[in-house]
């Protein structure tokens, strides 16, 4: 082979030099694996699903009562669109009447199926009673709304044999489903709707302020069908009184429709019926914002939706990147910065995104270090920090400019311990601070318009003790309250805000008169969120709906776990542990790390990796808000 | 027309035997298919089927023919079909063997992993059937034991299948029709279970009464319309907490091993198909080496044997076909040089002859004059001496007209005779030619009739050389007559005349009709040559016909006598078909089917022989000037010592072969018969017939 080229060389030695080149280049070029080039997108390809599904099987032939009722139980667990296959055990009596989607009983363990004797005065053989006995762990009404429960839950089922086909079929049965855990866990989703709060708009641009509504969704039928129509049927019962939907009431989506999937360019289309045909341009944006903004939690890839009136004309489209714009969203607001007290007590700020670890202090009065602050909170617009002194006594609120004096405390607590007065305050989208005192004497929630403003006192619902801590929502329609129940224990509530016509006044009172709204807000309804929780120390909003709490459960131990504001278990990793949490610091984006002052100083957590540290000294550590 | 090529067409490859090693065995049948379906069918078949086979076999005959000429189509053709056969043989066991690989090895891994997988799914109904007895305490009643199957199961299946995403799918199904309780079909990742596990399977599953798991392979149907993919199933029957059988199945996608196995269709497809590329491009050239030169060789040698000896082949390089093409070039060479030479030769002799006549025309004048005077004054010589005197002078006519002879013959071997042809009635040049025979004929006491002169025969010809032609014929025929009649014999057909001399002397042995023509031959060599003619006038007779473009031929059986035809075409330059009159004549021995002689042939028969021996049996058509040119390069054709033995071996040894013979019946069909048994034809030797 050698011989063969060198004497081909030497016979025409330019040329065969010239092809042996050639030709190592191309097989060089196609022996290895590229390290260069060929730059494109990738295609965004759905994840596999592994979950497990269930199979509904017809009732067998002859089947004897308790196998109808296991089976009955099992077709409950199925992917079923309408419950065809379970209906199939009922009497035709009873499946017309039964309503599946009434409700859903979560159980612990599942159902258990105990014979009951049947009350006396029927004949023993007409019929045979069996009585479904667990756990309570949830309920799932009717909207879709989950609500923690306990106890026991007993229900009754009564059998009949069919007199013509002598087949035992279920003939009484309570409305709704039941299942156990990880049954609902597997066949069941939480996904938020968003609706916009009556009262706050954000206090930049004046946008409405999306907020969050979870529901739960069979995630194996027909999801987005499903959560466009949840959307348009309008708030759960809870939120109701606080948001408000843009789609005009009645608007559904157009008879027929099913299977909504998103076509290859990530855009939906969603037809309408005749109630929406007529809106105006700015309304038909807002309700794309609602669908977008809901639906991309099922489909992350969304990029627009496309609305279409009953006659298939288009109301209105909107793209993703627009929408953002039409409304105000927390989990879209990104911080630049996170703030921290540093060790010289002034208030220091450090990129959010970034990773290095020096901090710079902020301009103005806190960026001083003269005034010692327990507890600081930053504007969502960044340019107002609100601060209370390290005794808890007063509220200090400081534009972050230079040269701005400090002015005097907007509030002061007259509580007998540094922790039993003003709590950690908080600033809304509006622009508001809101801030809690926490005097066992005359707790009370305070509301400061602007920042600035008058405080005003925010009406509390009876609580089972007195307030240990407060974070309102961006939104400002939610508030997350700590509670002390008895002794050393703390139950964590979420409750919403009511009487927003302080808003109306505040908008008109933008040059800053301060007038006293004629309703003050009221915070309602206070629902658990963590039921298994004993004890929180501390917490933050960490999402739309969702809370980052440092705890201890029934039990357990201190540990930091996500909550979701309905109660409702979450799916998903907690963040990596860490030991002697005093405060956490989490953005509504999820892409900014998570952050803490534990017993190492104040340390974060990129996505990814492990804990950091930041500042050894410093203290309450605040993302925006 | 088509029906002839489609005749010979498939007959030729039988014909051939060089092509059945490069064909195969199975040819021989198909070109008796092909004899049998297009010819007979042809013949047979309805209209509509024979049109069927011509417009198949229309195009396909252009490919046959390229097909039967073209060595290097096939050996490229055939190339490419081997190489093709061998790729798709070796492709099968290759894929065959990866394939198994493969198989081997995802069904060891898969196997591992369900037998972990059943262990765990036994492990967990006992532990939870263990804590269910433990925490109720034996109050279990059936309906009771049963409240967790049903999540347990769920759990079961999300536990299995969590281990390997993607990797395998774990199925549940009831033993059965078994239903309720949690033994409603379950499976993870959208498998739909009861489409994808084989129905023969479950039965295995079902009958081997649990311990033992068993495998199948399967195509996994999918719930979320998501393509459907060959698997690896493994399942077995597993108890749950309440000890009521169940089915677990692993579903193992081949869809990696899949991916493989057209990856590696894929490169073998390629790569084959580069082989046979490369397989027919190899032979394509080294064919192309081989064939260029022969191909070049067999044109050079065509233009060879057409005559143009200088032709030679290109010659480059020094491997085989070079010297190949130097041993042709150089066969080439000596044979221009052999035949440069012969020719040469013939001119110096053929010259030598001229010149020699010549120059001993002067002194014989001399002599002559000298002889004249001598014979004239030999009344006053002695008797002895007179006689002597006469003898000279016979003597110097005979020295005279072969001197004559042999001058003219010399002017139609230097192809210097020309033909001064106008049309002529051969009667009277008969007429003056009997005439002119009369006294001898009355010598000899024979009579000449002249037959068939009633009507006249005109033909384009040279009166002179006709007349010489006919003379030499009928005064060798009163010659050699016996005494008897000749018979002057005229006729004309077609686009021929013919003038036939036929005595009934001792006529002709066989092999002597073609040699009579021979220069200075005799039939007896041992006669002297004192008596007769010079040996020349048949030779000369032969080329005057030939220079008419005519022919001349014999017919002779010993005893019968011999007929002579002069056979000319009505117009100049007109080629002969026929001739008017039989060679063998009517009243031969054998066309009376009578043996007079009692000799002891019956049917003896004598063959017509063709005087034209130069030139074959065909070369009556050709112009006369090339076959003059043939004797030319003829060396024993030279008169030179006047011996007659020199001229008879050639014809001699061209009458002993029978195949001669039968060719040379050829010119005239009606003179044709059977070829005659040799050795029987010498029961009248000795009888001499030469020229004049």
């Amino acid at each position: 082979m050698v011989a063969d080229r060198e004497g081909g060389a030497r016979r025409t030695p330019g040329r065969a030099v010239t092809y042996a080149v050639c030709g190592a280049v191309l097989l060089g070029g196609c022996a290895s694996m590229p390290d260069s080039g060929d730059l494109r997108n990738v295609e965004s390809t759905p994840r596999q699903d592994t979950g497990v599904r269930v199979f509904a099987v017809p009732p067998a032939e002859g089947a004897s009562p308790s196998e109808i009722m296991q089976g009955f139980l099992e077709a409950l667990t199925s992917d079923d669109p309408h419950y065809d296959t379970a209906r199939k055990y009922l009497t035709a009596q009873a499946a017309r009447a039964w309503q599946p989607e009434r409700s859903a009983t979560v159980l612990a363990d599942g159902p258990g199926i105990m014979a009951e004797t049947p009350p006396a005065g029927r004949e023993p053989n007409t019929g045979r009673m069996y009585a479904l006995a667990g756990d309570r762990v949830a309920t799932v009404d009717d909207q879709q709304a989950y609500a923690p429960a306990h106890g026991d839950y007993r229900a009754r089922v009564h059998l009949i044999q069919d007199p013509k086909s002598g087949q035992w079929r279920i003939d009484a049965l309570p409305d709704g489903v039941v299942m156990g855990k990880s049954d609902f866990q597997r066949n069941y989703t939480s996904v938020d709707k968003y609706y916009f709060a009556n009262h706050t708009r954000a206090g930049t641009t004046g946008d409405p302020v999306a907020v969050a509504d979870p529901v739960f969704m069979r995630s194996k039928v027909d999801p987005m069908t499903q959560l466009v129509s949840s959307l348009l049927r309008g708030p759960t019962t809870w939120l109701g009184p606080v948001v408000r939907s843009s789609f005009p009431t009645g608007t559904a989506l157009k008879d027929g429709t099913t299977g909504l999937t998103p076509d290859d360019e990530n855009s939906l289309t969603v037809p309408l019926n005749a109630k929406a045909a007529h809106v105006g341009p700015a309304r038909c944006t807002e309700m794309a914002t609602q669908l977008l903004f809901t639906l991309r939690n099922l489909a992350p890839t969304l990029e627009s939706v496309d609305l279409r009136g009953p006659g298939g004309d288009q109301l209105c489209d909107l793209t993703e990147s627009r929408a953002d714009s039409v409304a105000w969203h927390a989990s879209a607001q990104s911080p630049d910065y996170l703030y921290y007290l540093d060790g010289k007590h002034r208030l220091t700020r450090l990129p959010a995104s970034g990773t290095g670890t020096g901090g710079t202090p902020v301009p103005g009065a806190f960026g001083e270090g003269t005034k010692q602050l327990g507890a600081v909170a930053v504007s969502r617009d960044e340019r107002t920090a609100a601060g209370v002194s390290a005794d808890g006594r007063s509220l200090y609120v400081t534009p972050l400019a230079a040269s701005v004096p400090l002015e005097p405390p907007v509030l002061t607590s007259q509580g007998p311990g540094a922790d039993t007065r003003l709590s950690r305050p908080g600033w809304d989208a509006r622009g508001d601070l809101w801030v809690a005192d926490l005097n066992p004497a005359r707790p009370q929630l305070y509301v400061v318009p602007q920042g600035t403003g008058k405080p005003v006192a925010v009406t509390l619902p009876e609580l089972p003790g007195p307030i240990r801590d407060v974070r309102v929502a961006a939104d400002g329609a939610r508030v997350a309250l700590v509670v002390a129940v008895k002794g050393d224990k703390q139950s964590l509530l979420i409750g919403r805000i009511e009487g927003g016509d302080s808003v109306s006044a505040e908008s008109d009172a933008q040059s800053g008169n301060g007038d006293t709204p004629a309703e003050p807000p009221a915070v309602v309804d206070p629902r658990p969120a963590a039921p298994d929780m004993e004890q929180v120390t501390a917490l933050s909003w960490a999402g739309d709906s969702r809370l980052v709490v440092v705890g201890r459960e029934q039990g357990g131990v201190h540990q930091m776990r996500y909550v979701q504001v309905d109660g409702s278990a979450l799916e998903g990793p907690a963040p990596a542990a860490l030991s002697r949490v005093k405060a956490i610091a989490a953005a509504e984006d999820d892409r900014v790390p998570l952050v803490a002052y534990s017993e190492d100083g104040i340390v974060r957590l990129p996505s990814g990796a492990q804990w950091q540290k930041v500042d050894k000294d410093g203290t309450a550590p605040v993302y925006p808000g | 027309m088509p029906r002839d090529s489609a005749a010979s067409a498939p007959g030729r490859p039988g014909a051939g035997p060089g092509r059945a090693s490069g064909r195969g065995a199975g040819n021989p049948r198909r070109g008796r298919f092909f004899t049998a379906a297009l010819l007979s069918g042809g013949v047979q078949g309805s209209p509509v089927v024979r049109l069927f086979i011509r417009w198949v076999r229309r195009p396909l005959l252009p490919v046959m023919r390229l097909w039967r000429r073209n060595i290097q189509l096939r050996v490229v053709a055939t190339t490419l079909l081997m190489s093709l056969g061998v790729v798709l043989l070796l492709g099968f066991v290759v894929i065959g063997q990866v394939r198994n690989g493969l198989l081997e090895a995802k069904v060891k891994a898969s196997q591992s992993q369900a037998t972990g997988g059943f262990a765990v799914a036994r492990q967990s109904a006992d532990e939870t059937a263990a804590a269910t007895h433990g925490s109720t305490g034996g109050n279990g009643t059936d309906g009771q034991q049963s409240q967790n199957v049903i999540q347990w199961m769920s759990d079961l299946v999300e536990s299995l299948s969590s281990g390997g995403s993607g990797a395998f799918d774990v199925v549940t199904l009831p033993v059965g029709d078994d239903s309720g309780g949690g033994r409603s079909p379950r499976g993870s990742g959208y498998v739909s279970p009861a489409e994808s596990v084989p129905a023969s399977l479950r039965d295995r599953v079902n009958s081997s009464s649990s311990t033992a798991a068993a495998q199948s392979y399967t195509r996994i149907v999918y719930s979320n319309r998501k393509d459907s993919q060959p698997a690896l199933v493994i399942g077995k029957q597993v108890n749950d907490p309440n000890g009521h059988p169940y089915e677990l199945y692993y579903l193992f996608p081949l869809t990696q091993e899949e991916k493989s196995l057209s990856l590696v269709k894929g490169t073998l497809a390629t790569a084959g198909l580069f082989v046979v590329v490369l397989l027919g491009a190899i032979a394509w050239l080294v064919v192309r080496q081989v064939v260029t030169p022969v191909r070049m060789a067999a044109g050079i040698a065509e233009r060879l044997s057409a005559g143009r000896l200088q032709e030679r082949m290109k010659v480059t390089g020094e491997d085989d076909i070079a010297r190949l093409g130097e041993a042709f070039n150089k066969m080439a060479q000596n044979l221009q040089l052999k035949i440069q030479q012969l020719e040469d030769l013939s001119r110096m002799q053929r010259r030598f002859v001229s010149d020699v006549s010549h120059e001993l025309r002067t002194p014989l004048t001399t002599v002559r004059m000298a002889a004249d005077v001598i014979h004239e004054a030999r009344e006053d010589f002695d008797p002895m001496t007179a006689r002597s005197a006469e003898l000279l002078a016979d003597q110097l006519d005979r020295f005279e007209s072969l001197l004559a002879d042999l001058l003219e013959i010399s002017r139609f071997d230097a192809g210097a005779a020309a033909l001064e042809a106008e049309p002529i009635d051969l009667r009277e040049v008969v007429r003056r030619v009997v005439g002119g025979a009369e006294p001898l004929a009355e010598r000899k006491g024979s009579r000449i009739r002249v037959v068939g002169d009633l009507q006249p025969v005109v033909a384009e010809a040279d009166a002179r050389r006709v007349e010489r032609v006919l003379r030499n014929l009928v005064v060798n025929a009163v010659e050699h007559g016996d005494g008897k009649d000749v018979v002057v014999k005229l006729a004309s057909a077609g686009g021929a005349v013919a003038v036939a001399v036929r005595d009934y002397g001792v006529g002709l042995k066989p092999g002597e009709a073609t040699r009579v023509f021979s220069r200075f031959w005799r039939a007896d060599p041992a006669r002297a040559r004192t008596t007769g003619g010079t040996g020349l006038g048949l030779s000369i007779a032969l080329e005057d016909a030939r220079l008419h473009g005519g022919w001349l031929q014999a017919w002779g059986e010993p005893g019968g006598g011999s007929q002579f035809r002069l056979t000319l075409p009505r117009t100049a330059d007109e080629p002969l078909r026929g001739s008017p009159i039989p060679l063998e004549p009517k009243d031969s021995r054998r066309n009376r089917g009578l043996d007079d002689g009692g000799t002891p042939r019956g049917g003896a028969e004598k063959l017509a022989t063709v005087p034209v021996q130069q030139t074959g049996g065909n070369a009556s058509a050709l112009p006369p000037r090339q076959g003059a040119a043939t004797p030319v390069a003829d060396p024993t054709a030279l008169p030179g010592n006047g011996n007659g033995n020199r001229v008879v071996p050639r014809p001699a040894n061209r009458g002993r072969r029978p195949d001669d013979r039968t060719g040379a019946q050829v010119p005239d069909p009606r003179a044709g018969g059977g070829p005659e048994p040799a050795g029987q034809d010498s029961t009248e030797a000795g009888e001499a017939f030469r020229g004049r």
